[in-house]
């Protein structure tokens, strides 16, 4: 593997005195799609909020194409290339489709017309949001919202954008449709890092997987490998 | 009678304004930063203070000074928060309302060291207009015009700024927001300085109208709270229509029942829109 675009290592992190990871090794390939899945409270969250600058590491070390972010602030984590799609999509009620996507463009210093012109990328990335650019983002279905919030993390021109439960919640035709677009990103030269608790969606649609359980690395390499092993198939795709 | 009536109204409507302009900011700091200010009627004193040393000592004329006062209080506002407050923020509602409780007391005592608690005023005579009976004296018609103009421009700030918006996404998301690369604490900071502003502005307005004195502090915090309750909170049309309602209540209830009455309506008010409409006339869900 060339050198990667993000690497971690020895991750610690937690919450007041409570530990979530307990030394985290994760490399992320540029253009590719890499997958964390795990069981719930395995940490996957709490990896990317680290990753992303909402909780600050105790210990270990994140860099972005050489540059050292650990324990930096949001802002600046967002400004050298990490975007975060957080769980739930959280968009901000009350505004307009356009509004929220433009709201993941707050920290840039671009014009008008650049604005437009991502804009208009956006609503060909994901039509139906241009159909919907003046409607309140958060009436509208979960797969909608879930373009929604891709797209505002996608205004902010990262380098990686990490993407937290993509498909919660979600039908399967909405699911698909997503995964269909996260390749043509990736077409575009950006890197996914993708939390997935559905391993057949996430193995699926990734080049390479991370297994995380009880806050370490459990297993990782390429998906059809992890997927043909015994154990992560008992433990993650039913024995069927 | 009609003109009796047309005068209590404009009164009434003269006070509200005023009113709106004193809870706007207490409404705004309230319902981003969950804070309930225990100093926003210290705030509106102390620039009333100011306005009436400005006037007294330096002979600056109120409508000059309210702009430097209200940056001024700007300034105070963003450091408290940025220094003091920002420290406890995230913590539940009685901490922070303790913290502000005790710079309150240490603001208000300073005052009292400072200024001496004697009512003082800026008495311009800017004569008055008549309609038949119904008198508009034209300090107090400045003073609304100019307590709607602030509340209005804290309204512009807020739809149309960057500013504005970043204060807008803090409010409905904490967490969202830092992930857009909003920096949260600075947008507390300004926005408890907006708070201040509009407190100094106003109460470089009061200087016009009622006489200063740091006896009113409480009073001018029960007026902020209760225009809070009436008209919801976070948002500047809110503020504005519960503080003219406010207004409103206070002078007709004046002119029906004493003056003696009228400050007891609005607590009343507040209590029974707690119980049946906990939201405000005017809140909207995800503001209350």
């Amino acid at each position: 593997m060339a050198e990667p675009l993000l690497k971690v290592r020895g991750l610690q992190a937690g919450y007041g005195e409570v530990r979530v990871l307990w030394g985290v090794d994760l490399d992320v390939a540029a253009a590719g799609i890499t997958c964390i899945v795990g069981a719930n409270g395995a940490g996957k969250t709490t990896l990317l909020r680290t990753i992303s600058g909402l909780v600050s590491p105790t210990a270990g070390s994140i860099t972005l194409a050489g540059r050292d972010l650990a324990g930096a602030p949001c802002d600046r984590i967002l400004g050298a290339g990490i975007a975060h799609v957080p769980e739930g999509r959280r968009l901000f009620r009350g505004m307009t489709v356009r509004d929220n996507l433009l709201l993941g463009a707050y920290l840039r210093s671009a014009s008008r017309a650049e604005l437009e012109r991502d804009l208009d990328r956006i609503y060909t990335l994901f039509p139906i949001l241009g159909t919907r650019r003046r409607q309140d983002a958060t009436t509208m279905s979960g797969g909608e919202q879930q373009m929604c919030a891709i797209g505002r993390g996608l205004m902010a021109r990262p380098q990686l954008l990490m993407i937290d439960e993509l498909s919660l919640g979600l039908a399967p035709r909405a699911v698909d449709d997503l995964g269909v677009a996260l390749q043509a990103i990736v077409r575009d030269g950006l890197s996914i890092l993708l939390v997935e608790q559905d391993v057949l969606t996430a193995f699926d649609l990734a080049d390479h997987a991370y297994v995380v359980e009880t806050g370490r690395i459990a297993a990782a390499g390429d998906p059809d490998t992890l997927a043909a092993d015994p154990r992560i198939r008992d433990a993650y795709l039913g024995t069927a | 009678m009609s003109a009796l009536y047309a005068q209590v109204l404009l009164n009434g409507l003269m006070l509200g304004a005023l009113y709106a302009c004193i809870a706007v900011g207490f409404s705004l700091v309230w319902g981003v930063l969950n804070v309930i200010s225990m100093m926003h009627g210290s705030f509106v004193i102390l620039a009333g203070y100011l306005t009436c040393a400005a006037f007294t000592g330096a002979g600056i004329h109120p409508f000059a000074a309210l702009v430097p006062v209200a940056l001024l209080l700007l300034l105070l506002g963003y450091f408290l928060q940025l220094g003091l407050i920002n420290r406890v923020v995230s913590q539940p509602v009685l901490t922070t309302l303790t913290l502000t409780f005790g710079l309150d007391m240490i603001l208000y005592n300073l005052m009292n060291v400072w200024f001496e608690a004697t009512p003082r005023r800026v008495t311009l005579d800017l004569g008055r207009l008549e309609f038949g009976e119904v008198v508009l004296p034209l300090d107090r018609a400045a003073a609304m015009v100019l307590a709607l103009a602030m509340t209005g421009l804290l309204y512009v700030i807020l739809r149309g700024s960057r500013l504005g918006r970043a204060i807008v996404a803090v409010r409905m998301d904490r967490d969202a927001a830092a992930l857009m690369g909003i920096r949260v604490p600075r947008v507390y900071a300004a926005t408890f300085g907006l708070g201040a502003m509009m407190a100094g502005a106003c109460g470089a307005l009061l200087a016009l109208v009622y006489p200063i004195t740091t006896n009113v502090t409480g009073q001018l915090l029960g007026k902020a709270f209760i225009v809070c309750v009436i008209g919801g909170l976070g948002t500047v049309p809110g503020a504005l229509a519960g503080g003219l309602v406010l207004g409103l209540v206070e002078s007709f209830g004046g002119h029906w029942f004493g003056p003696q009455v009228a400050p007891l309506l609005g607590f009343a008010l507040m209590l029974v829109l707690l119980a049946v409409k906990p939201t405000g006339l005017f809140g909207q869900r995800g503001y209350e």
